[in-house]
């Protein structure tokens, strides 16, 4: 299988397209092919990794023009997994001979500044945390606070995102905004403001209404659909607008 | 050339934990290779371990904790470990931790292996990813200073204490020296040692080997934890709260074999127990494809699945293509845990001065020779909670660190890194790793005997002397991962020689040490820590004491 793998050596913008052609086997996925090629054929290639189990995030990157985690694409069903998004110019523009049939096609993930290869600088996406202070200043005691399940169940599925950015590098508003907090800040904010066990929880809604926020956000949907962990930041940006808007 | 207080290499919870306990008084900067959410803690799944229910009593955990050690463990920190474990769950709680719960909203516990009562709080299966985000957004909260993706190359000494590190920048691949007046080693295990291994891929045990090479000792480092369970073709972890709910292994007759090895706790032994069972089941036959074991949680029902145990669910789906609901999963035992680390005392003091060591870069030793589930996230937050006030205490009178030891250390690493760089053909290192982790795997795993242990060491020595040759091939200064992870090789390579020797040396089986040239445990000779020292190119061994206390050490069945 042929790989065809964007290059950048010093950063801002995709140079040039690598071609290399990976010895495939059932069960491989994206990650492993990169490894293959800085292995044993272009030791200059660069991406990011770490659990390679899809819990830490690191290997987010655009794969057949579909924001994804490497470590979790199989090769051999990438054919299989179509995921509709609403286009944007990273999405649309392929380069000159990608032939989508017999080539893997490996990008930095959009919207992002391009520091190296495969490498996008993150900062942007983490600094929005710090921005919305998403943190809980916990109050003094000695107990712990009780919680229903079923109020557990409101936060359940915000709890599960692992900040990967994927939500952020397929959103077409983020691609426009550079100053747009993005779907996964918010989503946290959401997850703050429902967390029964936390006093003061109107902050964290009033972070999420700041003007370069939800107000943003067009409800686009792409950050669900691209989301490996099925937080769905869409549908709590949407409840942060009508919290906002009543 | 940078300065502080204190340094912490590592920003897993272990390191993030110490961190948030000096940055109120100290300038401390935390150094990490990957961001800290991209730590090896994100990955714990089951669960975290405390005395909170009724009955249930930290007297109760450490004797659990004291007997799964096969009586290694050193029993004043199991002590302090079970004694303050309700402390670090209800401070992660509420700092904001999202705790499964029970019907009257208490923090949820599931029964794990080796324990007497269900008591590992949880958070469905995704224990530790909750307690490394809270926890790293209470760094953030407290202002740490980080500096993300930068590989430390070297410990500095001052004389007889810690003097800073060295540390590459990895977005510019430029070396910068660090002074410090003291540092805290919490990199994590080193289980890509092997190749069948749970553990993240940047889990290469840095740490470790610069203190090995600064001239700190390495304890008990041939004890490391097979866990029973790992995803047939990929070795990602299938947590033990699998069995916890109630999961059976079985053979391919179809058999739950456990009643043949832990008639009484049967699928929820200890892990050595286990692991050694589905090898047994496995070298005898009655695996499937001569490999593995199914792991079946299809009686659990689909809506128990899918509330305790997502994330195996999804792990399962997109790793094996099979769905746990409808069918069950292929597991094999799988390097998991490294119970030895950097000998260290209950305050994470080693015998370097200002130099500390934390969670599982760290021997206590509170695990001995086989770790409980649900023990380690809490040695990370107890300890990291108690290192830090140990460092802090430090600082009230430690000196301040000399500039030029620490600038000569980063031209040394520099003129070393430029030489390695200068190789234009020679062994590639990928090659070299994947020798190294083929003869851990087939030589140094469940069962050891001594002909294989030699031929081990023999084998990762010639590694070691092609290592001298190795060439990267052509890459740039920025973002050189091809360097990183030859770096990581070299400590790699010394962690291996260190895990072989205190195998060999150790004639007797406990724990997860399991010779089959010695299967039986020899407290007269064996009773004790081994120690591994590096002094120049040479390794040796010796031993100290076991703290024994309360707990009579005794015969070890389940």
């Amino acid at each position: 299988m042929l790989f065809r793998v964007a290059r950048s050596r010093s950063g801002e913008k995709i140079s040039h397209y690598d071609l290399y052609k990976v010895d495939v086997k059932k069960g491989m996925t994206v990650l492993d092919a990169l490894f293959q090629i800085q292995n044993y054929m272009d030791p200059s290639l660069s991406f990011r990794y770490s659990c390679r189990g899809a819990v830490c995030g690191s290997c987010a990157m655009l794969i057949n023009k579909v924001p994804r985690l490497a470590c979790r694409t199989q090769i051999l069903e990438l054919a299989d997994t179509k995921v509709k998004l609403k286009p944007f110019l990273a999405l649309t523009e392929a380069p000159l001979g990608w032939n989508p049939e017999s080539e893997v096609l490996v990008e930095p993930l959009p919207n992002l500044p391009i520091l190296k290869d495969l490498i996008v600088d993150m900062a942007p996406f983490f600094d929005a945390l710090k921005q919305l202070e998403l943190w809980v200043v916990p109050k003094e005691g000695t107990e712990p606070r009780k919680q229903s399940p079923e109020e557990r169940k409101l936060i359940d599925r915000y709890v599960n995102c692992i900040l990967c950015g994927l939500c952020y590098g397929s959103c077409p508003v983020n691609a426009e905004h550079k100053e747009y907090l993005g779907p996964a800040a918010l989503a946290k904010s959401w997850r703050f403001y429902q967390d029964t066990r936390i006093e003061e929880r109107e902050r964290y809604l009033q972070a999420a209404l700041a003007p370069n926020g939800a107000p943003l956000c067009d409800l686009v949907m792409n950050c669900v659909r691209v989301c490996p962990k099925d937080v769905a930041p869409g549908g709590a940006i949407r409840r942060i607008k009508q919290s906002g808007s009543s | 050339m940078y300065e502080y207080d204190a340094i912490v290499v590592g920003a897993g919870l272990s390191g993030l934990r110490v961190a948030i306990e000096l940055a109120e008084h100290y300038e401390v900067a935390v150094l990490s290779k990957v961001h800290p959410l991209r730590s090896h803690s994100v990955a714990a799944q089951g669960g975290i371990n405390a005395a909170m229910s009724e009955n249930d009593s930290w007297e109760s955990h450490a004797f659990d904790t004291v007997k799964g050690s096969d009586y290694l463990a050193d029993q004043d920190v199991v002590e302090v470990l079970t004694k303050n474990a309700p402390l670090a769950v209800i401070e992660n709680e509420r700092w904001g931790t999202a705790f499964s719960r029970t019907e009257d909203g208490k923090i949820a516990q599931r029964p794990f292996g080796g324990a007497a009562f269900p008591r590992t709080c949880y958070a469905a299966d995704r224990t530790g990813h909750n307690l490394l985000h809270t926890t790293y957004e209470q760094a953030l909260r407290h202002g740490v200073q980080f500096f993300d993706e930068w590989f430390v190359t070297s410990l500095v000494r001052q004389g007889d204490r810690i003097g800073g590190v060295t540390a590459l920048d990895i977005a510019t691949g430029a070396i910068h020296g660090f002074a410090a007046r003291a540092v805290v080693i919490a990199t994590g295990g080193f289980g890509r040692v092997y190749g069948h291994s749970t553990n993240a891929l940047i889990n290469t045990g840095d740490g470790c080997a610069i203190a090995l090479r600064a001239g700190v000792p390495l304890k008990d480092m041939e004890f490391v934890q097979f866990h029973p369970t790992t995803l047939y073709g990929s070795s990602i972890l299938i947590t033990e709260g699998a069995r916890g709910e109630g999961g059976y292994l079985l053979n391919k007759d179809n058999e739950r074999f456990m009643k043949r090895y832990a008639p009484d706790k049967m699928e929820l032994a200890p892990r050595d127990i286990v692991a050694r069972a589905i090898r047994t089941e496995v070298l005898e036959g009655r695996g499937f494809e001569g490999q593995y074991v199914h792991l079946d949680l299809r009686h659990l029902g689909a809506e128990k699945i899918k509330e305790r145990l997502p994330g195996i669910r999804e792990i399962c789906m997109h790793f094996a293509g099979i769905d746990p609901i409808e069918e069950p999963i292929p597991v094999l035992p799988g390097q998991h845990y490294s119970m030895g680390g950097i000998d260290c005392n209950v305050h994470g003091e080693t015998v370097l001065k200002g130099l500390y060591a934390v969670g599982e870069a760290a021997c206590m030793s509170v695990h001995g020779a086989n770790r409980l589930g649900g023990n380690s996230l809490l040695e990370t937050l107890v300890f990291g909670r108690l290192v830090g006030q140990a460092v802090s205490k430090y600082l009230e009178a430690a000196p301040k660190p000399q500039a030029a030891p620490v600038d000569e250390a980063a031209f040394t690493v520099r003129q070393d890194l430029q030489h390695l760089l200068m190789h234009d053909r020679g062994e590639t290192p990928a090659q070299l790793r994947e020798i190294m982790q083929h003869v851990m795997d087939e030589m140094v795993g469940v069962f050891r005997t001594k002909k294989e242990l030699e031929t081990a060491l023999r084998e990762i020595r010639v590694v070691k002397k092609r290592f001298v040759n190795v060439s990267l091939g052509r890459s740039d200064e920025r973002f050189n991962y091809a360097l990183v992870r030859t770096l990581e090789l070299r400590n790699m390579l010394d962690l291996a020689e260190s895990i072989i020797l205190g195998a060999l040396s150790r004639e007797e089986s406990r724990g997860a040490h399991w010779r089959l040239d010695f299967p039986h445990r020899d407290d007269e000779r064996f009773l004790k820590h081994t120690l591994i020292t590096k002094t120049d190119d040479t390794f040796s061994v010796s031993y100290k004491d076991v703290n024994l206390g309360k707990f009579e050490v005794k015969e070890r069945s389940y």
